[in-house]
């Protein structure tokens, strides 16, 4: 077998113009789906990065689930049962709020483990007392008040919340919160939210199931089966997973649909592998008829042509990935600095990313295209009359 | 022991016009082995399309090639390829070298599809150069060497894998006749020393005065 490749080679050197172009053909093709997927790639990670940078992925918010048509409530036996899957676990309640000036907010009802949870930071002020009537502001809320209402740290505020009865009859009650503190922002939902004790907020609203539960884990590898377990008991889980999964659902069909354009380029590339392959056929076919009379089987010509496709594949894949990686350095150099002036993003490294899956893909893809593309003219070689062959010069 | 026989060996062409043209008719012809056969005609009376079919390049339209008294199945390309590489060797008129190997490879080159190792393959490749008289032109293209130089290694290529017979079609109908001479010189001597059977078409009257038999064909028929 091998020696079947060394007398290919021989045979591609002794047409070094023609392989030559035959490799650059195949080549560029594999250059453009490599730099394309690299692009695609670069921008899928850049968004991964960002996602990972502003959500905590050890962190799983569940709410209350559908499961045949029945709502399942988050009851206390429910936080028991999830209580296992976590290394904290905080219920909180959260209800909707109304200022006497129409400044509606949504305050949580939550307790010392849910701070741990989401790891909330104050800006200024103090936490909130268990069992009063003080609330913590998140950063946007807090302007909120202090513009409209002209509340700040240290002053009260009037709050309305609507209650509905087991008839559907509303009622009305007021209540006056103690600004206590002003969290960080976090540039998330925590930023138009209030915090207040969650006994308190029970004891207003009468509520004897939660909202939601907030589950921190150790390690976010721990987050999938974490998940499936709670999905388990018929709860509605969410984590920054998911928007990383979508992200990467998005950017490989945009990555697909782009790296199929670009193929286009290998679907030239492979034909011209096909006519260079039947011009040598063509000239050959004198060759062939003393190889037939010698001896060569019909597989033994198929070999001979296949064998240089391999050749022209490996060498085209190596080629083609070399060019790849230059031509994603290219899109990377040209394109950042554009990204940067028109959207003002400034904090991302590199646009393009190579890894060693696009290598071997661009790798793979010129291999199978050459070898497909000789698969006709070997078999046209293979089956020359060799009467006719020979008399052939 | 008959090494070739022919029974009712017919061909014919039929061109896309619907002519016809008759290339043998019936031929019946037994060759034992170890004979000296020259197969003499005029040009188009089938002796080469005789060659190709008893050399398996060919099929014949209707009748039967035996080799060793064995029919041979034209269908079964296996078969065939057996025959190639290990009862039979070709010298053509043209010496059909291949132009981009050098003369040992070209005498190696049936050998390597016979799955003979590279090394056991060069030393009888070195062998027979030596045996025709070529041992120092081992590393020359075909290009290189003289007509008759081309025939001699065409005829140690087709005794590469110890073949019991060898098909040559007009040999020395493309070199001189001094040069001529010396090839068919070589081929009675494999004929004599090895037992090599030899069937040779022809029109050089120095080949046929050196045969065991001359068979005559005209028009596709054996003439007696």
């Amino acid at each position: 077998m091998i020696e079947a490749f060394l007398l290919a080679m021989r045979q591609l050197r002794t047409k070094k113009v023609r392989t030559l172009l035959i490799l650059l053909g195949i080549s560029v093709g594999v250059a453009a789906v490599v730099g394309v997927t690299s692009l695609g790639e670069g921008i899928r990670v850049n968004a991964v990065g960002e996602i990972e940078k502003s959500h905590d992925l050890t962190l799983i918010e569940v709410s209350p689930g559908v499961s045949n048509g029945n709502i399942i409530l988050i009851t206390e036996s429910k936080v028991r049962a999830v209580s296992e899957y976590g290394s904290v676990v905080a219920p909180y309640t959260k209800d909707d709020y109304v200022t006497p000036n129409k400044t509606y907010f949504k305050a949580n009802g939550i307790s010392a483990q849910y701070m741990d949870a989401k790891d909330l930071k104050l800006e200024a002020g103090m936490w909130l007392e268990e069992g009063t009537y003080q609330i913590v502001l998140g950063s946007d809320i807090g302007e909120k008040f202090a513009k409209i209402e002209g509340a700040e740290i240290g002053n009260t505020i009037d709050a309305r919340i609507r209650l509905y009865g087991e008839e559907g009859r509303a009622t009305d009650k007021d209540v006056t919160f103690m600004i206590v503190g002003r969290l960080k922002p976090t540039g998330t939902d925590t930023d138009d939210q209030a915090f207040m004790d969650m006994n308190i907020a029970r004891e207003l609203t009468g509520k004897d199931v939660y909202d939601g539960i907030m589950v921190k884990l150790d390690k976010s590898g721990q987050t999938p089966a974490a998940r499936t377990a709670i999905e388990k008991l018929g709860l509605t889980c969410y984590s920054a997973q998911d928007e990383i999964d979508s992200v990467n659902k998005i950017m490989n069909a945009v990555t697909l649909v782009l790296a199929f354009f670009s193929s286009i380029s290998l679907i030239v590339g492979g034909l011209m592998i096909i006519n260079t392959m039947i011009v040598s056929v063509y000239e050959r076919t004198h060759e062939i008829g003393i190889t037939k009379a010698i001896g060569a089987s019909e597989l033994d010509i198929i070999r001979m042509f296949l064998s240089e496709c391999i050749i022209i594949g490996v060498l085209g894949g190596i080629l083609g990935d070399l060019l790849g990686v230059m031509f994603s350095f290219l899109i990377d150099s040209v394109g950042r600095p554009m990204l940067v002036a028109q959207l003002g993003i400034a904090d991302f490294e590199h646009l393009t990313v190579i890894n060693i899956q696009i290598l071997a893909a661009g790798f793979l893809i010129s291999l199978v295209i050459s070898v497909i593309a000789g698969i006709y003219p070997a078999w046209r070689g293979a089956k020359l009359d060799p009467v006719k062959a020979l008399r052939q010069l | 022991m008959c090494m070739v026989k022919t029974r009712g060996l017919s061909k014919y062409y039929t061109f896309g016009s619907g002519n016809q043209v008759v290339a043998l008719k019936g031929v019946n012809l037994t060759v034992e082995s170890g004979e000296f056969v020259s197969i003499m005609g005029p040009s188009g009376s089938g002796k080469s399309t005789l060659l190709n079919i008893i050399g398996c390049l060919d099929k014949p339209t209707a009748g039967d090639v035996y080799i060793d008294d064995v029919k041979i199945d034209y269908g079964n390309a296996g078969n065939l390829v057996q025959l190639h590489r290990q009862t039979m060797g070709f010298v053509f008129q043209g010496f059909n070298l291949i132009s981009t190997m050098n003369a040992i490879e070209n005498v190696w080159y049936p050998m390597y599809f016979n799955k003979v190792p590279k090394p056991e393959r060069i030393k009888r490749a070195e062998e027979l150069l030596e045996s025709v008289g070529l041992r120092d032109r081992t590393l020359h293209l075909p290009s290189e060497l003289s007509g008759g130089e081309q025939q001699r290694v065409s005829i140690a290529r087709a005794l590469a894998n110890r073949p019991r017979l060898i098909l040559a079609d007009e040999p020395t109908g493309n070199i001189d006749s001094r040069t001529g001479k010396k090839i068919i010189d070589l081929m009675k001597k494999l004929n004599k020393e090895q037992g090599i059977t030899f069937i040779v078409t022809t029109h050089d009257k120095a080949m046929a005065n050196n045969a065991d038999r001359v068979i005559t064909i005209t028009d596709g028929e054996i003439v007696d």
